[in-house]
């Protein structure tokens, strides 16, 4: 019991003892408060504004347009990566896209998406969808491709039809590199949504922090950080649950 | 001479897509703020012609890489720090596990106050983004060194520095290099952001630019010139890393995304 308390102690000592130098930086006046407000204060700007609801609803906005962006490039990237593993047209034909787009700072297209789609949250679920399915498509292709041939013969041998094969056989196998690219997409749908929130909105967690630092209210500013903080480490353990869930050949699971 | 069908297949989706652009633009049937390819390289033409291309790409490029510079070797460097020592991993694990969904631009503020809104904000935030992916990759990289080889060489009598640096480093330089180019790619899309929230010089106000003067054509050259600074950076990169790794295993990921 001792021992837990001594690992638990060991491995989370270091945000208490970051909170203790900031709250010791604070209040000894050696930076300024307005930029680095004190501990307390965060603590309680942050509870109020959940209290009464403002940072509840616009990390809802925000989730929401992240989530939807994620959920649509895993429904899209998955199958193509998929279809590109098995057959060689298809290989050929999209190969290029994501040989050549996977460096480029998507980005940079942003300010097109925003003509197309409006300024609100079409446009910025369709660009998370499109930062997202780049790793989501290029991880789960490494996945179905390199299945060993072997296990899709011998299941084959066993009279197991196509469907079989796909859902029995492919799919298990090639699972924990698709978990491994969902892994990669998720904070980065986080990411791409602030961001383009900041860039231009009127609601969302990226509005909320664009807001208050434009007023040099930096307790909103860092309540806001926490709450995208604590979400993001949330899903991601979700996601790890998930998968620890559905992969059951536990030596290939993304740890 | 003949080509190969994969060739063909390679380049049939990217050359239609640019043709149809280019065909619908020129019969009108696009929207104004979607200028065609010829207009685009046009205004790319002019806008390096004039000088102002130029300019922009050497600031944000000296933003990134300097950016890129201090983030990469801070993060590699307590990245292996916390490889080795438990203590120093127990230190900065939950802090990372909690930052690293936050998007780094979400601390611009603090940097544009602290710093100013010329270059050292822009390097300051890049290097802040380039940090976590660097210290993530080289953390598990290090852990993940066969530790038979490390044995093996300290049997042999091999004295500490000659074990860091002709074992460690190079068992775990793939997953090195796998973080740095992470790293790059987090670069560009930070600078770009903070090029557009907070700057007066760069590549990004160009952007802006052209798209407050209705002049999508230079707003689409910017771009295209963002783009094209981004991929290469990318394939300099590979290239060193291939250069370095010779004679080691690249891994699977040669085939698409390298």
């Amino acid at each position: 019991m001792t021992g837990q308390i001594r690992n638990f102690v060991g491995r989370w000592y270091s945000i208490p003892l970051l909170l203790a130098a900031w709250q010791l930086a604070v209040s000894s006046g050696s930076v300024n408060s307005r930029l680095l407000p004190s501990v307390p204060q965060v603590a309680e700007v942050l509870f109020a504004e959940i209290r009464n609801g403002v940072l509840v609803y616009h990390a809802g906005v925000t989730l929401g347009r992240a989530l939807s962006g994620f959920a649509l490039a895993a429904a899209a990237g998955i199958p193509l990566a998929a279809v590109m593993a098995r057959s060689t047209l298809c290989r050929n034909l999209f190969e290029p896209i994501f040989f050549f787009g996977y460096p480029i700072p998507k980005i940079a297209l942003f300010p097109i998406f925003t003509y197309i789609f409006g300024f609100g949250t079409p446009s910025k679920i369709a660009f998370t969808f499109l930062e997202c399915l780049y790793p989501v498509v290029v991880t789960s292709y490494f996945g179905f491709a390199g299945i060993q041939t072997r296990l899709i013969w011998a299941a084959r041998n066993f009279g197991a039809s196509q469907w079989t094969v796909l859902w029995r056989v492919i799919l298990p196998a090639a699972l924990p590199a698709i978990f491994a690219g969902l892994r990669i997409a998720l904070p980065v749908a986080i990411i791409v949504v602030v961001l383009t929130e900041m860039i231009g909105d009127s609601i969302g967690l990226g509005y909320y922090i664009s807001v208050w630092s434009t007023r040099f209210t930096f307790q909103n500013v860092y309540a806001a950080i926490i709450v995208i903080g604590a979400c993001g480490f949330v899903l991601d353990q979700i996601l790890v649950r998930l998968c620890g869930y559905f992969v059951h050949q536990g030596h290939n699971a993304p740890r | 001479m003949r080509v190969r069908p994969a060739v063909i297949q390679h380049w049939l989706v990217p050359l239609a897509v640019v043709a149809c652009w280019e065909v619908f633009g020129r019969l009108a049937e696009l929207p104004p703020y979607l200028s065609y390819p010829s207009q685009i390289l046009a205004a790319l033409w002019s806008l390096a012609a004039d000088g102002e291309l130029p300019g922009a790409v050497a600031v944000s490029l000296y933003r990134v890489l300097a950016g890129f510079a201090l983030g990469t070797a801070a993060g590699m460097g307590v990245g292996i720090a916390a490889g080795l020592v438990t203590g120093v991993r127990h230190f900065f694990d939950p802090l990372v596990s909690f930052l690293f969904a936050v998007p780094k631009i979400a601390f611009l503020p603090v940097f544009l106050i602290l710093l100013g809104i010329g270059d050292p904000s822009k390097i300051g935030i890049v290097a802040f983004s380039c940090f976590f992916p660097v210290f993530v990759a080289s953390r598990q990289a290090v852990l993940s060194v066969n530790k038979r080889l490390l044995w093996a060489a300290a049997n042999m009598g091999a004295p500490r520095p000659t074990l860091f640096f002709r074992v460690l480093i190079p068992a775990a330089a793939p997953q090195l290099f796998a973080g740095f180019r992470i790293s790059l790619a987090h670069a560009f899309i930070v600078l770009f952001a903070a090029e557009l929230i907070g700057s007066h010089s760069g590549l990004g106000v160009l952007i802006a630019d052209g798209e407050d003067a209705a002049r999508f054509d230079l707003m689409f050259a910017a771009i295209l010139a963002f783009a094209i600074l981004g991929f290469v950076s990318d394939r300099i990169l590979m290239a060193i890393r291939k250069r370095m790794l010779k004679g080691t295993a690249l891994g699977t990921e040669e085939t698409i995304a390298a």
